[in-house]
Parts: structure tokens; C-alpha cells; sequence
């Protein structure tokens, strides 16, 4: 299998998932150095796996990378897209290259991805599965985070057509929207305060666990599964619920700069 | 790949209340005793995929048994579930399991949306009693349905609350 942004974060947990259910696992990342940290964990839990540098957002580079995965490590019969980037930034303020790094990582790298991916096992006669990253606040919209509102919408929307157009080579297609799962290089994860504000506006009490989301991923992918696709699921202990009627006072983006999804 | 959900539901004890061969099987494959007696850990309530009638063909007699079958029973029984929970100072798992929206007709229609935003209700009301609250809307009844369902009653998904799944691309 392929992870793209595999070298760390929940990259890193999908990758691990697949490798304890047996997978041979192509980690991708932009950086080498962080692909070839995630790989040495993955490694060590004794399963075989390549790190690789590419920037989805080339296709001459993602084709490039599948051909140097499927060298060293097999034919690839199931990809997890997961490479993104997401800062919190108000929308006057989004660069057209901040825009474009965060849209294109996402949209553009999980839609070249998979197009390679399936030109490959169409190709093979041979189906498969894919898995994308997406996020809970894809039906609510995330003031604050334009760009990746926009960005992890469009991983989902593309997840069910993606689905339809392949169902007939057997590719199957399905994405997890997933809430917070605190890590080293999330932003809620550098929070000097810690994830206690977080986890105390979540109805489950907790944050989530990457490894709860490596699983899920992974089994999305698996013959358990077999028969779904198309499907958009949320795993975020009731975040992206609402709560009550009532809601607290609006506060405007711009005067939050401090709060718990602030930025700085 | 030989994957197995073995022990995934092990000392769990789960009444399945109405008939998924599917979810039955993958349940005890996954070591759960399924019972309806005592203490429960987790309830299903499946409601089969029936036929469908054009909305003015369905009479007041027919919508209300899809309506008690397909939302009335589910509320009423995920609440006696959640209330022994409570009483036992344990954490659960409810799941419902029916038909998609529009696979069948406007009872079920009606029924399936009100049960998915039921979900989504329950599934944060109790959910500091550590009680989640999943329902599959599918038309499918096979191996997928069986595995999917016993992954949401584990606690392998014990941050999956709300949720509202399909299944098949129509679902």
C-alpha cells in the first residue's frame, strides 16, 4: 500500500494500521528525512516498507513515485490519501500561495493520486481500495480555516464519485471525516495549554487517539469491508454536532485571535 | 488476508433485536454472547428492508407500523437501554440498522430521517454517559454489514458516536 504524508501525524497512524494487518507500506512525503523517520517506525513493527519524497500536486512526480514504490515493493493495490497542510489563518489574510499549497496538496494530490492509482489497477484488471483523510467540519464549513474547509469538502465530494466511476474495476473509494486527533505536528497539538480545552467541548470528553483513526482507515480498505464504498464517515466523539439550540455569543473570526483556535 | 475480528467483542453482551443473519454472525465470530436477558453492553435494533408502495397507496395502518417499527421502537428502546446503563454505571453501544432514506417508500422516508438525526441527538446527549449511538442505513445485508456492525459495537470505535453510515454507493 501507499500512504501519502505518511511520515508523521495520521499519516503515520494509517500507515502503522495497514503494516499490523500485514500491508508492505510506500510511505510519501514532501520531505525524505520526515518519510524515512515514519518508515523506520514501521520497520521496527517488522513489516517491509520504502520512504520516498513527491509532491502530489505534480503528476509527473506522483507516476514517478508509484513506479519507484512498485519497484522496490510490489504492485500497489491500496492507497491512503493524507497528505495536507492546514494553519489557521483569517480569509483576508490567505495568500494566494498559502491558498494554493493547502488546496492543491489536498484536492489536486488526492485526486492525481488516485487517478494514477486506478489507471494502475485498471490497467492490472486487478481492483483495490482507497482511503482519504478528510474532517468533520466538511458540512458545517470552519471560519477560521477557509482554505481547508474548501479543501477537505472537496476530498469528500470526490470520495463518492471517484467511488462511482470505479466501482466497475473494483476500486473502492471511502474517506474518514475525522475530528481531533492531537499529535506532535497538529496545531492543537503545539498548544502550550495542552488538549484540555479541546477535550473539554468535545461530547465524548476526550480527544481522539490517531491510532483509532489509523484503524478505521485501514479497515476501510480491508476485505472486511469489501462491500462498502462511497462513504463518508465521522469519527470525532460528537464534535461536529451540535450541542444545543443555543449557542454561545457569535464571535467573530477576527476577535478570536486568543481563543482555543486561535492563531498566531 | 486472513483479518479476523477475533476477540474484538469478547465478554460483550449484545441483543440483537430483530434478524440480520449478517450482524449475528459477525457479532459471535467477534466473541460476543447474543442475548436478550440481563445485563446488555450493547444493543442492535435492525429493521429489515421491506417493500415499498407509492406514498398514496399506504394506508394510516401501514405508514404507522413502518413509523413504530422504523423510529418508535428504536427511540423507546435505545432509551431503556441507555437508562440500565446508567443505572449500572456502564458505558454502551446502540446501533440501529435499517434501510437508506430513499431506498423505499415516504414511511420509510420518514422513518430513516428522523431515526439519522435521532442518531445524531442521542449520540451527544449520552455521550458523557460513554453511551454512542451509530446507525447504518444500507440495503445490504452481507459480510460488510456483519464486519461494520460489529466494528461499531467494539471499542475499537469508541470514538465513533453520531454516525450515520451507508454501505453501498446508493446507499
Amino acid at each position: 500500500m501507499l500512504v501519502t504524508g505518511g511520515g508523521s501525524g495520521m499519516g503515520l497512524a494509517m500507515a502503522k494500521a495497514f503494516a499490523q494487518g500485514g500491508a508492505r507500506v510506500a510511505v510519501m512525503g514532501r520531505s525524505i528525512e520526515r518519510a524515512e523517520e515514519g518508515a523506520a517506525q514501521i520497520a521496527a513493527l517488522g513489516a517491509r516498507t520504502h520512504a520516498m519524497s513527491c509532491d502530489v500536486r505534480s503528476p509527473e512526480a506522483v507516476a514517478q513515485a508509484f513506479d519507484e514504490a512498485e519497484a522496490v515493493l510490489g504492485p500497489v493495490s491500496l492507497l491512503a490519501n493524507n497528505a495536507g497542510a492546514n494553519f489557521p489563518v483569517l480569509a483576508e489574510n490567505i495568500s494566494p500561495n498559502a491558498w494554493a499549497a493547502v488546496t492543491r496538496i489536498a484536492i489536486d494530490g488526492t485526486f492525481l493520486c488516485s487517478a494514477e492509482f486506478a489507471r494502475r489497477r485498471i490497467a492490472r484488471g486487478e481492483g483495490g481500495a482507497i482511503v482519504n483523510n478528510s474532517a468533520q467540519y466538511i458540512w458545517t464549513g470552519f471560519p477560521g480555516d477557509a482554505h481547508s474547509a474548501a479543501a477537505k469538502t472537496a476530498q469528500a465530494t470526490m470520495t463518492r464519485k471517484l467511488a462511482a466511476d470505479w466501482a466497475p474495476h473494483g476500486i473502492r473509494v471511502n474517506a474518514v471525516a475525522a475530528g481531533f486527533f492531537p499529535h506532535a505536528d497538529s496545531v492543537s497539538g503545539r498548544r502550550d495549554d495542552g488538549i484540555e480545552p479541546l477535550q473539554a467541548m468535545i461530547p465524548a470528553g476526550r480527544t481522539g487517539s490517531i491510532w483509532e483513526f489509523g484503524w478505521l482507515s485501514a479497515m476501510t480498505c480491508t476485505p472486511l469491508f469489501g462491500d462498502m464504498t462511497g462513504q463518508v464517515i465521522v469519527q470525532d466523539g460528537g464534535e461536529s454536532l451540535r450541542r444545543s439550540l443555543m449557542m454561545p455569543d457569535f464571535v467573530p473570526p477576527r476577535e478570536r485571535v486568543d481563543g482555543p483556535w486561535g492563531w498566531q | 488476508m486472513g483479518l479476523a475480528m477475533t476477540g474484538w467483542l469478547a465478554g460483550k453482551h449484545i441483543w440483537i433485536e430483530g434478524s440480520s443473519p449478517a450482524i449475528a454472525a459477525a457479532c459471535r465470530a467477534a466473541g460476543a454472547t447474543l442475548t436478550s436477558d440481563g445485563d446488555l453492553d450493547v444493543w442492535v435494533h435492525v429493521v429489515a428492508v421491506g417493500a415499498a408502495k407509492p406514498a398514496h397507496e399506504i394506508a394510516h395502518a401501514e405508514w404507522r407500523a413502518s413509523l413504530g417499527a422504523g423510529l418508535d421502537r428504536r427511540f423507546l428502546g435505545a432509551k431503556s437501554f441507555a437508562d440500565a446503563c446508567r443505572a449500572r454505571g456502564v458505558g454502551g453501544a446502540v446501533l440501529f440498522v435499517g434501510a437508506p432514506e430513499q431506498a423505499l417508500g415516504a414511511d420509510q422516508a420518514a422513518a430513516a430521517g428522523a431515526l439519522g438525526n435521532l442518531t445524531k441527538t442521542l449520540g451527544v446527549e449520552w455521550a458523557r454517559d460513554g453511551i454512542r449511538v451509530n446507525c447504518i442505513l444500507t440495503r445490504e445485508d452481507g459480510a460488510t454489514l456483519g464486519n461494520l456492525a460489529a466494528y461499531l459495537a467494539s471499542d475499537y470505535a469508541a470514538y465513533v458516536t453520531g454516525a450515520v453510515i451507508g454501505i453501498a454507493l446508493d446507499d
